[in-house]
């Protein structure tokens, strides 16, 4: 267990944040909920059923304050307490810190037992003010709590950031413009003791008060130049008005704006999206220039440099005396308030330290340095033991899904939070009981991960037995695969007149799927209004690697000179985009990029769609392969093939003829007949075919492994003896597939155990070796080139197999990349 | 207990202004009267941005989510909302001026998404007395 306390917190008017000291460095850590920011927005909303604090309940505030809490630190120490409607309950300030404390403690990530904390409080805050934040802390769980002013803390971080053990002696003044509220203290450092000797502030003034004055003072005369409106600014700021969304729209707006012109010297603010009382539509963009923004915030700024003022005269110092103004809290990011006090003042302001985190990351310094007074047998907390039986489903389509759990051990004050991995939900902190249920909501086409976590009631997390919680809501499980590839009719390039298929979605992809477009050049051109000009897209369903004839057309579209805007040029680009629903609808899209025009279709498989004059000509196509086929066998002697080819002929020719006479108005069945026979025939071209294929590929395997083996015998290690005999042993099951393509990925796997092995044999790095030598001059840095070769021959000479290795390594780098590539075939390694 | 680590990524800052910004055009493309095809080249965008951009990396892509018009709830950590109107019940998004933006990639063959901006929103009660 560590001995000092180590932890810091900055517990604030408007926002909060929590570091730890960690061998001589803070590391601030980030609300988990709010995407790696620090701080965590002092707000506290309560519900019937759970609590919720930061940036959600903060959301609420304004537009609920009978339920959400906030800027209760000024009212530390009061008897006064805040009435919460929806639990009919009071809440005092204590209690409500007490929960930003807690929410604080679930930022650790780091397993630390928290029991002991640094908490700062304003310059201000009196005995009783800080007793109360001290009893917060109490309620929070902590055992012991030490305050520490917020002004010392920015100073601490400051010193430490600076890395000076002992700062000289003098004073400074520390400038503390956050969100919503100011405060100014001068501090003096005398013999290394830091002491806060005054302080002024102002609780309402803050970042959030220059949005809302660039609205009003800027924004809104700009609108009201160009558009009419008898009463925009009351429409926007007034709950019932009919623009009240819209302000808030431009608040967001001006804060970027804000922000903007903390590093850019104009920004613009886009107003748009309604209408005003002539019906014209708003659409205007509004440039704010940085001395427009400065000029609006100088009377506030003047006025926090009348509070130093104050506070410089009272205690009789001049300008001099003061070393700088530590600038801390989010609206010094603002250069004009910099640059404003400075020279107003004639002090320096010091910018040196992230003005957000400065406070906290000073507490946790402080921590370090403080002992911790708590007892072992005291911090050894008692743990519930809790059990947790979770049912869900696993996987779901649904946008929610319902998981529901029952609890068995003793539940008494325990709460539950549930969070999703992707920081998109937050169940907030709810009350623990023997069943509790909760809708979770799933992003699409993703695995959804959940934890559960109990906390007790100061928040400590209690061990439970509950696995996260995994759904499925993406295309995994729950979906039903496409049994055969589907694929795309295209040009064959390789081939002309012929085509191919290209494949679209492979065999096993669940459903629905949709493709990305794909783009390529037309073959032809069209001219508009010519009924002549047609492009065919077919759609296909069956193996990829087979012949477009041989499988199930599912969808056709064809697109007409009659139907197009403009002439299309061959060589334009046509982009295809196909999808299938779960249900099995094919929606085929053409966008002619030419045309600027979209065709699109859906096909429900159980209509056939087989226009005759493309079966026709299909049929047309099958049979002059056919022939091809069978001269192609006859040729290479190949006898089988050609007799099997051969018998298919006598079909082919009785389609072909029946085709022919089919006319392009008929309505029987004949044709879906005639297509299927088409098919059939196909497909006993593409086996008969295949055979020699097969045969190739299987022949060019058995070399690669006699030549393998060789190796192995001589050079091999157990791993590659071990990859070798795994593909061997796979053998029956790869060559019963009959797949060409399958056969030579083992092919491949082999090659690349044999080029490994080729790798460390003298004969083969010194083949390369050589081989480099003799390209020398080809190489891009010769300086380099030259001391590799005369290392690589050192390398030979003393027998350092594995140096020259490195040295080809280096050398074939030093090639220009075709050559790299000419080198690794050449010699015939590598894949 | 099992923990589930929260993960944590950082996009740069550019890509998600650029996808703010193809967010913005799809906005305005939308409200277009005349006829146009702006859609397809967004959609295209977008694709690339969704498959090709990270090809050959275990990422697979960045794609937004406008969520206009869904139910809110201050269980919904994935967007930051601004109330307007009266009311706090039934709250509804009625504008979107960031969407929310998930990152892509893939973990032992399952696909893991995590969000790296969350939606900026002004939600509205449905019974808002306007």
């Amino acid at each position: 267990m560590e001995n000092t306390i180590n932890f810091g917190i900055d517990l604030g008017t408007t926002n909060s944040a929590i570091a730890k000291f960690v061998k001589g460095e803070v590391i601030i850590f980030s609300n988990p909920q709010d995407y790696g920011r620090n701080t965590l927005p002092s707000v506290v909303s309560y519900k019937k059923d759970k609590i919720t604090v930061g940036n959600k309940a903060k959301e609420f505030l304004e537009k609920d304050p009978k339920s959400v809490v906030g800027v209760f630190k000024r009212k530390m120490g009061t008897a006064e307490s805040f009435k919460i409607k929806s639990i009919n309950e009071s809440k005092t300030p204590i209690e409500l810190s007490a929960q930003v404390l807690k929410e604080l403690k679930t930022f650790v990530n780091t397993g630390d037992t928290l029991d002991a904390v640094v908490i700062t409080i304003p310059a201000s805050f009196d005995t009783i003010q800080s007793n109360a934040t001290k009893e917060a802390g109490i309620q929070a769980g902590f055992k012991q709590v030490v305050l520490l002013q917020e002004p010392i803390a920015a100073s601490l971080a400051y010193a430490n950031m600076k890395k000076e053990r002992e700062m000289k002696d003098g004073q400074w003044l520390v400038y503390d413009l956050g969100g919503g509220t100011f405060d100014v203290a001068l501090i003096k450092i005398k013999e290394g003791e830091m002491k806060v000797l005054d302080h002024e502030g102002d609780n309402f003034l803050g970042g959030a008060d220059f949005d809302n004055m660039i609205v009003e003072k800027l924004v809104i005369p700009k609108i009201l130049e160009k558009y009419s409106f008898s009463n925009l600014e009351d429409e926007m700021k007034s709950a019932t008005g009919k623009f009240n969304a819209k302000y808030y729209v431009l608040l967001r707006r001006a804060e970027e704006a804000k922000i903007t012109l903390s590093s850019k010297t104009s920004a613009e603010i886009v107003i748009d999206g309604f209408e005003d009382e002539d019906g014209n539509e708003v659409d205007m963009e509004i440039v704010i220039t940085r001395s427009e923004f400065n000029e609006l915030i100088k009377p506030n700024i003047d006025g926090t440099i009348d509070m130093i003022k104050k506070i410089i005269t009272r205690n009789s110092l001049k300008p001099i005396d003061v070393q700088f103004t530590l600038m801390v809290g989010g609206s010094t990011y603002i250069p004009y308030v910099r640059s404003r006090v400075e020279e107003v003042l004639q002090i320096p302001a010091n910018c040196e330290i992230d003005p957000t985190t400065a406070v906290a990351i000073g507490a946790a310094y402080y921590a370090a340095t403080k002992p911790k007074e708590i007892s072992k047998s005291d911090s050894n907390k008692k743990q519930t033991s809790i059990s947790i039986k979770a049912s869900y489903n696993k996987a779901s389509k649904e946008k929610e899904e319902l998981f529901a759990a029952r609890i068995t051990g003793d539940v008494t004050g325990l709460s539950y939070r549930i969070l999703r991995q992707d920081g998109g939900f937050d169940s907030g902190i709810k009350k623990l009981s023997d069943r509790i249920n909760e809708d979770l909501p799933l992003v699409d086409g993703a695995y959804n991960f959940f934890t559960l976590a109990v906390y007790d009631e100061q928040n400590n997390v209690v061990e439970t037995d509950i696995e996260p919680i995994g759904i499925n809501s993406g295309f995994g499980i729950s979906g039903q695969p496409i049994p055969e590839d589907i694929c795309l009719e295209v040009d064959d390039y390789d081939n002309p007149g012929k085509t191919r298929l290209k494949l679209i979605f492979q065999k096993n992809s669940i459903l629905p799927l949709r493709s990305q477009g794909i783009s390529f050049p037309l073959n032809k051109g069209m001219i508009k209004g010519n009924d002549d000009d047609f492009i065919y897209i077919n759609v296909l369903e069956g193996s990829h690697l087979a012949l477009p004839e041989a499988n199930k057309g599912i969808g056709f579209m064809e697109i007409r000179g009659t139907q197009i805007k403009r002439d299309i040029a061959k060589g334009s680009d046509i982009e295809i985009t196909i999808s299938i629903s779960e249900s099995r609808d094919i929606t085929i899209s053409i966008y002619l990029n030419m045309a600027d025009q979209e065709f699109k279709q859906t096909f429900n498989p159980k209509e056939r769609h087989t226009p005759i004059e493309f079966l026709k000509e299909q049929v047309e196509d099958l049979s002059e392969k056919l022939e091809l086929e069978i001269q192609e066998a006859t040729d290479k002697e190949d006898y089988e093939t050609a007799g099997a080819l051969n018998k298919l002929k006598k079909e082919m020719e009785t389609v072909s003829e029946e085709t022919e006479n089919l006319t392009n108005d008929d309505v029987t069945d004949k044709r879906y007949q005639l297509e299927d026979k088409k098919r059939k025939i196909a497909q006993e071209i593409d086996s008969a075919t295949k055979n020699k294929r097969i045969q190739q590929v299987k022949a060019h395997y058995f070399e690669v492994k006699e030549e393998c083996l060789k190796m192995l015998d001589e050079n091999g290690n157990d791993h590659e003896r071990k990859t070798y005999n795994d593909i061997v042993a796979q053998e029956n099951a790869f060559f019963a597939t009959n797949s060409p393509l399958k056969i030579q990925e083992k092919s491949d796997e082999m090659h690349s155990i044999l080029s490994r092995i080729k790798w460390r044999t003298p004969e083969f790095l010194t083949g390369i070796f050589q081989w480099c030598k003799n390209n020398q001059t080809r190489m891009n840095d010769q300086t380099q080139a030259k001391s590799l070769v005369d290392a690589g021959n050192f390398a030979i000479e003393s027998q350092n197999w594995e140096r020259l290795s490195e040295i080809n390594s280096g050398l074939l780098k030093l090639l220009p990349k075709g050559a790299e590539k000419e080198a690794t075939t050449r010699i015939g390694f590598g894949l | 207990m099992q923990e589930i680590k929260k993960v944590t990524v950082k996009v740069p800052q550019a890509y998600l202004d650029f996808m703010n910004q193809i967010f913005e055009i799809e906005k305005k493309a939308a409200n277009l009267k005349e006829e146009n095809s702006i859609q397809r080249n967004l959609n295209k965008m977008k694709g690339i941005l969704e498959e090709e951009f990270f090809k050959g990396s275990s990422t697979i892509g960045l794609t937004y989510h406008n969520p206009l018009g869904e139910s809110y709830s201050d269980t919904r950590t994935d967007c930051e909302a601004t109330i307007s109107g009266t009311g706090v019940e039934n709250l509804e998004i009625i504008e979107v001026i960031k969407p929310i933006i998930f990152y892509a990639y893939h973990e032992n063959e399952k696909v893991i998404k995590v969000i790296v901006q969350p939606a900026v929103v002004i939600v509205q009660s449905k019974n808002s007395n306007l």
